[in-house]
């Protein structure tokens, strides 16, 4: 699979998981805000579920962007690399979490056969990481011993942050990206051009 | 007597490039040769194609970009297309511009045997090979060090030594000086040039301002716009023969083939003796390190000051100071007789403006014309006001078919443009400029001091410069040098450059006036 | 001492703890662990005290809060036992007291893992001895360094737009819209540059003659050694005998089941 990649989209999602290893420290922070106002209620880890969505953003990002198989996998798993490489207090385990997730939005694109691209995919490839990231932390957070309307309530939370937050979001950086002129070299960029062309004519 | 080439090594028969079209191709049916041991220097306008060319050479254009190409590219009368990958990068080897965009580790010794890995070369040899090959270009002990750390200027050398030890037959040069301060520069061109009798290279050199490499140039390849070769030959002829075309085609003129010496505009009347910014006793630590020790500096209403000095030594810092960007806790900085730090920052904003080296960095919008208005969308300027005030600005600074671009996807000449226009919606008492022309081509600079000059004729702005380039602090009225943690002149340039004590302690150079004075003086004892 | 241990086994062998743990949900267990790992960080590791408990000590409040909330709500098979008190209208057991606590403890336990692995370890060797041991191709390994070597980059560029923004007054916008657009405004600027970056670097890697040839000598020759395997047994040894107690003396609770 590897082998079919170019150098540069290797770097390219590598660069992604070190961006937003910036960006998630301040996502972070508006996380552990959430978390303060609810926490004398128990909960505070609603905090870090609101903004759960942004940990799927490259993901998203890469595959919308590069548009081959196994993208949308390995970039969040390269980006779990990196923030380990960057010191994450989640420590190695995080390169599992990430390729779970990751799993959950590949699943997502593998399903229209890695060629449909628009909105409502990105969005259902954010909600697939989503629920495998809950399942997950079903068992590595011990989620599991939560009541089930709690339960139920986070998962419909992580879902919606991770259309809003991974699905939507990314998709707009990516075209805000695209504007630039610096996709020139990748799909996303080449099919811009494309459209413009058609439009010109 | 220069050596005469025998042996070919590349060949490049009616070779065609483009990135998407092949109907306008960017490099455009060339036909050239290189030689062994000989030195080319490739010039051209901007965007014609340099670049290209060089990845074209090394066999990694047009795959890399999923470009098109025509003709072919021999070397040593193979084609390169038969060549297995990896193959030809030993054999043709390239510095870029950019010192950080072309490293992949962190360590120094670390990047060096990446390339030795590659070459597939034993483990045991490394250390030998990796320590021989900075001693060659004179970075002796820096194997530990971590790559970002280094100067502009060391992170160039250690990006050589990566590529020779490739051992490759022709070195590629693609800018490898445009990012460096004025000595850094003189040294590595000094460094190859030295190297190449040493080892036997080839060099192509790629260069906008080329003055510095002529001495050790065999022939010029010159690109026109249309990405076809107009001229090739030695460089008295290139610059003298067809100097009317490489002129239209917008090709870069060496200083010393310029029929007169272009300035940057002429001096503005004398400044108003009235005091703009003052600093007082200014010290500055940044964490536990001194940066600035007991400053003392006025500015007067109207002048254009320059401020020169060797990287880390503190020009940036002073002119972040002085803009009341970074709090200060010892000493003074008044504005317009006030503290800095009792100014309304909306106020303040509105009277210093403040041009980062980066244009980039300054915009926060997606189109040209929101750019330009967003300053004054803020202070609520009506519609009517905004809509002239953005068409003016449009118009001065050539934007006018640019109003719905993207400012990312602009060219270097016109982010340059915008990123100084977005800071003239309402008319600042005082811009700042840090680094303005670093890494940009001698016509964005030459535009760029146009409008410097324009601005403060016309409306009286002061204009304070950091900059590396001494032909632009030539122009000015007043030339600031920092060198450890102080000022150490402070004065007009004319008579900086009779300072040897300071140009030497700060690494600064002569301008080129004074260079090519003094070098015609040279030839003169010679002849007498 | 551990910052000499092969990076991906040491890697594996954080994990393996940081996987196993996730099954218990008594008290004994965690801490008896989290008590170990101290051990080991304090003796074995060279890590500053000062410098680790400045990492660590956020981490004691999202623990709390984790450990608050599973008491509060744990459901049924977990809240066991008796009534220890009410708040607002919600019973307390002491299965649910014991079950957050357990929850707390094991984060701190996951922390103290991650940084016993992060303040001993080096990137470059870490991703070396991936491809080296765990044969991660080197076309990822060396993307991943050659991305990640641009942090210090990131970051000086992530001040620069800080004060640039400052400039043009665009740190002034009030609200949510404004936070938003501030978010695009940092965003897209330096994925940008970060985008243009990644592909002239990777010319720049290729023009070296780098391939992604999984046949390449090694200038950092990583292995995996006896002291590897002795850290290994040692962190999966402690973690089975912790086990093992906590079960002898009637303590270990996997998934709300008393053992």
């Amino acid at each position: 699979m590897t082998n079919q990649w170019k150098l540069k989209e290797i770097v390219l999602m590598a660069v992604l998981g070190v961006v937003f290893g910036i960006i998630y420290l301040g996502f972070f922070l508006i996380g552990q805000g959430f978390r303060n106002v609810l926490a004398p209620f128990g909960l505070g880890q609603f905090g870090y579920e609101i903004i759960f969505g942004i940990w799927f953003i490259v993901s998203i990002i890469a595959a919308y962007i590069i548009r081959k198989p196994g993208v949308a996998f390995t970039s969040e798993l390269i980006a779990g690399v990196v923030q380990v490489l960057l010191g994450t207090t989640a420590g190695p385990q995080l390169i599992l979490s990430a390729a779970i997730q990751g799993a959950g939005a590949e699943l997502a694109f593998a399903l229209t056969r890695w060629k449909d691209y628009r909105l409502r995919i990105l969005v259902f490839a954010g909600m697939g990481a989503a629920i495998f990231s809950f399942v997950w932390n079903l068992y590595s957070a011990g989620n599991i011993a939560l009541a089930p309307w709690l339960l139920t309530s986070m998962l419909v939370v992580r879902l919606i942050s991770g259309a809003l937050l991974a699905g939507v979001l990314g998709k707009w950086m990516s075209d805000q990206l695209a504007k630039t002129g610096v996709l020139r070299g990748y799909a996303l960029g080449k099919e811009r051009r494309k459209q413009r062309e058609k439009g010109a004519i | 007597m220069k050596k005469e080439p025998f042996n070919r090594i590349l060949d490049v028969n009616n070779f065609s490039f483009s990135y998407e079209n092949p109907e306008a191709p960017l490099l455009n049916n060339l036909l050239f040769s290189l030689y062994e041991n000989e030195t080319v220097l490739l010039i051209g306008a901007s965007g014609s194609g340099k670049s290209s060319l060089a990845l074209c050479l090394n066999g990694l254009y047009p795959e890399a970009v999923e470009g098109v190409s025509s003709g072919n590219i021999y070397y040593r009368g193979k084609n390169i297309r038969e060549f297995q990958k990896g193959e030809l990068n030993q054999r043709i080897g390239i510095v870029f511009q950019d010192p950080e965009s072309q490293f992949c580790m962190i360590k120094v010794e670390d990047e060096l045997a990446f390339t030795l890995e590659n070459r597939k070369i034993p483990s045991l040899e490394m250390p030998q090979r990796i320590s021989q090959v900075l001693h060659d270009v004179g970075m002796e002990g820096v194997e530990k060090k971590k790559i970002h750390e280094l100067s502009g200027g060391q992170k160039q050398k250690v990006a050589l030594a990566s590529v020779l030890l490739l051992e490759p037959e022709l070195l590629i040069l693609d800018e490898p000086t445009a990012n460096l301060d004025p000595l850094s520069r003189v040294e590595f061109i000094d460094l190859l040039n030295s190297l190449r009798q040493k080892r036997d290279l080839a060099l192509l050199i790629i260069e906008h301002e080329p003055d510095d490499w002529l001495d050790m140039t065999d022939r010029v390849l010159a690109l026109g716009s249309s990405g076809k070769l107009i001229a090739q030959g030695p460089a008295n002829t290139i610059f003298t023969k067809h100097a009317a075309r490489l002129k239209k085609e917008g090709v870069f003129f060496p200083k010393c083939y310029m029929p007169e010496n272009k300035n940057f505009g002429v001096r503005a009347p004398l400044p108003s003796s009235e005091e703009i910014i003052s600093v007082k006793d200014l010290t500055f630590k940044r964490k536990r390190h001194t940066v600035l020790q007991n400053v003392n500096l006025n500015i007067h209403c109207g002048e254009f000051v320059s401020i020169a000095g060797e990287n880390g030594a503190g020009k940036s810092t002073l002119l972040q100071l002085m803009a009341g960007l970074l709090p200060y806790k010892k000493g003074k900085i008044l504005f317009f007789d006030r503290e800095l730090q009792q100014w309304n920052q909306k106020e303040l904003r509105k009277q210093i403006g403040y041009v980062f080296q980066n244009p980039e960095h300054q915009f926060i919008t997606d189109t040209v014309i929101d750019e330009l208005t967003y300053g004054m969308k803020l202070n609520g300027y009506t519609e009517e006001k905004q809509e002239d005030a953005a068409t003016r600005l449009m118009k001065q600074f050539h934007l006018m078919h640019h109003r719905f671009s993207n400012p990312f996807s602009l060219s270097g000449g016109q982010k340059r443009r915008l990123s100084v226009a977005a800071m003239l919606d309402q008319t600042p008492d005082i811009l700042f400029f840090d680094e303005p022309t670093f890494g940009q081509d001698a016509s964005t600079t030459g535009e760029l001091m146009h409008i410097v000059r324009q601005l403060q004729a016309e409306y009286d702005v002061t204009i304070v410069f950091v900059t590396h380039d001494m032909d632009i602090v030539d122009s000015t009225d007043r030339a600031i040098v920092l060198h450890d943690r102080n000022i150490i002149f402070n004065g007009n340039p004319e008579d900086l450059w009779e300072r040897e004590d300071v140009i030497n302690q700060a690494r600064l150079r002569l301008p080129y006036r004074i260079r090519g004075i003094q070098q015609e003086g040279v030839i003169h004892d010679l002849i007498h | 001492m551990i910052s000499s241990i092969n990076p991906a086994m040491k890697a594996v062998t954080i994990m393996v703890p940081g996987l196993l743990l996730s099954f218990t949900f008594d008290v004994f267990t965690p801490l008896v662990y989290f008590i170990f790992i101290l051990i080991i960080t304090f003796t074995l590791a060279d890590i500053r005290p000062m410098t680790w408990l400045k990492i660590f000590s956020p981490f004691v409040l999202v623990a709390l809060t984790s450990a608050w909330m599973a008491t509060l709500y744990a459901n049924q098979t977990f809240s066991y036992g008796n009534v220890l008190f009410t708040i607002w209208g919600v019973d307390i057991t002491e299965g649910s007291l014991m079950t957050g606590i357990s929850l707390g403890l094991r984060s701190l336990c996951f922390v103290a893992l991650s940084l016993l692995f992060a303040l001993t370890t080096d990137s470059t060797k870490f991703m070396l001895s991936l491809m080296q041991q765990f044969k991660l191709p080197p076309k990822i390994t060396f993307g991943i360094l050659a991305g990640y070597r641009f942090l210090p980059v990131f970051r000086s560029e992530y001040q620069i737009l800080k004060q640039a923004h400052r400039i043009r007054g665009a740190d002034r916008e009030p609200g949510i819209k404004g936070r938003i657009k501030q978010f695009r405004r940092y965003a897209i600027p330096l994925l940008a540059n970060g985008l243009r970056k990644s592909e002239r670097v990777a010319i720049a890697m290729e023009s070296k003659g780098f391939t992604g040839d999984k046949e390449r000598t090694h200038y950092h020759q990583m292995s995996i050694q006896t002291k590897d395997w002795l850290f290994f047994i040692l962190f999966a040894g402690m973690l089975a005998i912790t086990i093992a107690v906590s079960y002898s003396l009637g303590y270990l609770n996997i998934f709300g089941r008393q053992f």
